[in-house]
């Protein structure tokens, strides 16, 4: 069976500094990692490759830095990677991204199964999955928790939702986003890491895959960011000191004062 | 107040991680130096006996009280300034023994400190770090060990192996006397002479003496009772003392400069034996003939015997709290993980293709491996070697459920380099004749291993204390630590017993003496108490 994992390339810290005067994110020194959802994915693809037999993509959109990103994806056991990169592709939002992926996902070919991790770690939209499987027209599910049994044409699987489990069977080739719970992923080795050292990223600009102009990037996308800013707390917090009956009797003033 | 009902509203201040239950009578919370001296003067003129606590995360039960006042510094919490030596580019903190390790870690982290109240060159000082990356060495696998009980017991951890213990990152003190006089001491600037020492309090009284003789073990990690060298810097006195001399009131300690890229790998070898091998060659020992000593220079080497990754394997499958933690294969047999630090990416990952070889030489696998290349991976790994001790602590609390009579049984001793081997057999053969459930996890690098007994009752229990007994002998004798890092407390007094005549101990009583003529702070920790003669 053929795979295609949809991979993203992420600032490699949950503690995101903010810079006060240009309102974004300050990335320098920060390293860039794989999405950290996106690792259960690919995982996940390893797993049904070691069980079943698969071929496994690895596919993403970004800036040319982002193929060393995907040989980390080929030393996890990703066997071959495309990198969707151009600068037509820049400022895409999720409607973009989803067609910009749509397409390199033809490009790739025939597949039975994509697998995306639940969202990516800095934009936390969890829109790309379903988007890109409705572009695609195919089945989806999001929130798998676990891969119970690939058949021929179709796929058992639990999904985990706000009360509980559901178990599903999904008819092929579909897309699934998958959650924390579906596995552990595991880290390379020396050895896969000196393989992927070898491998060749497949690069794909705008006149590779066949994209409207209109439907990519900026002019691609539905959404776009006016302006960002860092939220101001303005939280004023005082300490009351004394023996319980003082602190108690200022509390209750405080709070009458507040009329809370 | 009475014991009772002091129990009742402190219980949690009369025990720390060793888990072992004191007694006491009364307790403070110091904000401020000052405080520190009026409870210790007050305690002096009531001849009460003082027990110092900090975090209470140590594991030989030094700030377990046996009676008298508690001095509690867990409130004494800031980092009160910084320091920067632009000729020898070394960046100082200056610390309240009460500030955490994880607290440190995280304001480095986002070079974002607390500094009200700082003089005007540590705000300047701070300017200069910002500019680049700095951490503090000293890990104790605990990060919510405080700075003062690390230097306390000359805390060390995995890195120590690179960086050496808390000691080598000490630049000064002050230290509260319990007549609640101060010392203030800078590294580098009180020696002692020829067995000699003089030191000035801030009073102006002289306080001299003898520096003892008896003779430290030839290991790079230890904490056996006090330091002595004949014309050793006396701010290392104070260091390791087990909070026994005075208490610590404020610690700059020095920071290092991070490197661009830090790594861990995981290495599973197919047997003990040759995990060891693969700790020597790391060393930069010569493993084979005609073989060059291997490039790469770990900060760290860490071990996990075959029992341990069992025991991983199992918790990571039925255990909840360990379900995220990397899956070993039934095939993996012994680890040993290192961390490596150099200013690229690219660097490491030719010394990593070197240790490939080395492990393929050595009959493992290159696949059998984890290789974590980012923060957040090798956090990871960090994760896996820190379940060792929670799933042994986990253990125990189960087996307290049967016998609550039983507590931790985790030793902590070194012996030197060559002995590696010679003290692995003796660990292994004796957990076997006992026939007890063992666990070796640790440093290895510098051939200090806790091992860990899981008892499955009492008489197990008592076997293993037994067995520690005679193993704290059989190290002593191969020229190693009994205590490597977590100092001697109260716990450990019968190891150290094995490796110092009472000849020996008794010069340190009298170097106790010297610094706390009543002999009340800390009573019954490194040593036992005994009255003087002279007082009543």
């Amino acid at each position: 069976m053929k795979i295609i994992v949809c991979i993203k390339q992420v600032p490699g810290t949950n503690e995101v500094n903010m810079d006060p005067v240009t309102n974004t994110i300050i990335r320098e020194s920060v390293p860039a990692i794989i999405n950290p959802f996106d690792t259960y994915a690919i995982e996940e693809a390893v797993r049904i490759k070691e069980k079943y037999g698969a071929e496994i993509y690895g596919l993403s959109m970004g800036i040319p830095g982002a193929s060393e990103m995907l040989r980390d994806a080929i030393s996890l056991g990703v066997d071959k990677a495309m990198l969707l990169t151009d600068r037509k592709f820049a400022g895409a939002d999720t409607l973009a991204t989803s067609y910009t992926l749509g397409k390199g996902v033809e490009k790739i070919g025939d597949f039975d199964l994509i697998i995306c991790g639940k969202q990516a770690s800095d934009g936390d939209t969890a829109q790309v999955g379903p988007s890109l499987a409705r572009g695609l027209g195919v089945a989806y599910e999001t929130g798998i928790s676990k891969i119970v049994q690939i058949k021929k044409d179709s796929m058992h699987c639990m999904k985990i939702t706000d009360d509980g489990y559901e178990e599903i069977e999904i008819m092929l080739p579909a897309l699934i986003t998958v959650v924390k719970e579906i596995n552990v992923p595991r880290l390379p080795s020396i050895k896969s890491m000196k393989l992927a050292r070898k491998a060749e990223i497949e690069i794909a600009g705008f006149n590779d895959v066949n994209a409207d102009e209109n439907r990519v990037g900026l002019r691609g996308s539905a959404t776009q960011v006016r302006s960002t800013f860092v939220p101001v707390h303005k939280v004023n917090s005082i300490t009351i000191e004394g023996t319980t009956e003082e602190k108690v009797k200022k509390l209750t003033e405080v709070l009458l004062t507040a009329k809370i | 107040m009475n014991t009772n009902s002091f129990a009742e509203l402190y219980g949690e201040y009369l025990s720390d991680e060793s888990r072992m239950m004191g007694r006491a009578e009364s307790i403070i919370f110091p904000k401020t130096e000052k405080e520190i001296i009026m409870s210790e003067k007050e305690c002096t003129l009531k001849k009460a006996p003082i027990t110092v606590q900090g975090a209470r995360t140590g594991l030989a039960a030094s700030a377990v009280p046996l009676g008298g006042h508690i001095i509690n510094l867990s409130k004494m919490n800031n980092v009160t300034g910084a320091r920067y030596d632009k000729a020898h580019d070394r960046f100082f903190l200056r610390v309240q023994p009460g500030v955490l390790l994880a607290d440190i870690r995280k304001c480095l982290l986002n070079k974002s400190f607390i500094t009200a109240g700082w003089d005007r060159e540590s705000i300047k000082a701070l300017d200069y770090m910002k500019k680049n990356e700095w951490f503090y060495s000293t890990d104790p696998t605990e990060t919510s060990a405080s700075i003062g009980g690390m230097v306390s017991c000359n805390a060390s951890g995995a890195r120590s192996f690179k960086y050496g213990s808390a000691r080598d990152h000490i630049e000064s003190l002050r230290i509260v006397l319990t007549d609640g006089d101060v010392l203030s001491l800078k590294r580098g600037q009180v020696y002692a002479k020829k067995g000699i020492f003089k030191l000035m309090t801030e009073c102006g009284r002289e306080i001299s003496g003898q520096i003892p003789k008896y003779k430290m073990p030839c290991v790079k990690k230890n904490t056996c009772g006090y330091f002595n060298k004949n014309d050793m810097d006396m701010i290392d006195l104070f260091i390791g003392s087990d909070g026994t001399l005075g208490i610590i009131s404020e610690i700059e300690i020095e920071l290092n400069r991070t490197q661009k890229a830090d790594w861990g790998v995981t290495i599973f070898m197919p047997d003990e034996s040759k995990a060891l091998d693969l700790v020597i060659a790391l060393r930069g020992e010569k493993i084979f003939e005609n073989s060059a000593p291997m490039r790469l220079k770990p900060s760290a080497i860490e071990f996990f015997s075959h029992k341990a990754l069992e025991m991983l394997r199992t918790q990571q499958k039925i255990n909840p709290a360990f379900s995220s933690i990397q899956e070993v294969r039934d095939n993996y047999h012994t680890a040993v993980f290192i961390e490596i630090e150099e200013d690229s990416d690219e660097k490491i990952f030719k010394q990593i293709q070197e240790l490939g070889d080395v492990i393929v030489n050595l009959g493992g696998d290159e696949a059998a491996t984890w290789v974590a290349n980012n923060p957040a991976a090798l956090e990871k790994l960090h994760a896996f070697r820190h379940a060792c001790p929670e799933c042994v602590n986990m253990q125990i609390d189960e087996a307290k459920k049967k016998d609550t009579r039983i507590t931790k049984l985790g030793t902590d001793m070194s012996v030197p380099d060559e002995k590696l081997k010679d003290v692995m057999d003796m660990y292994n053969e004796d957990i076997a004749k006992n026939k007890l459930n063992g666990v070796i996890f640790g440093h290895i690098g510098n051939n200090h291993l806790h091992v860990n007994i899981i008892p499955g009752n009492m008489d197990e229990y008592e076997k293993a204390k037994k067995l520690f007994l005679i193993w704290a002998e059989k190290i002593a004798a191969m020229g190693g630590a009994v205590s490597a890092e977590h100092g001697v407390g109260k716990l450990k007094i019968p190891f150290l017993q094995k490796m110092y005549s009472e000849e020996d101990l008794n010069e340190m009583r009298n170097i106790k003496l010297i610094f706390d003529p009543l002999q009340l702070l800390n009573r019954g920790t490194i040593f036992s108490y005994k009255q003087r003669e002279d007082m009543p």
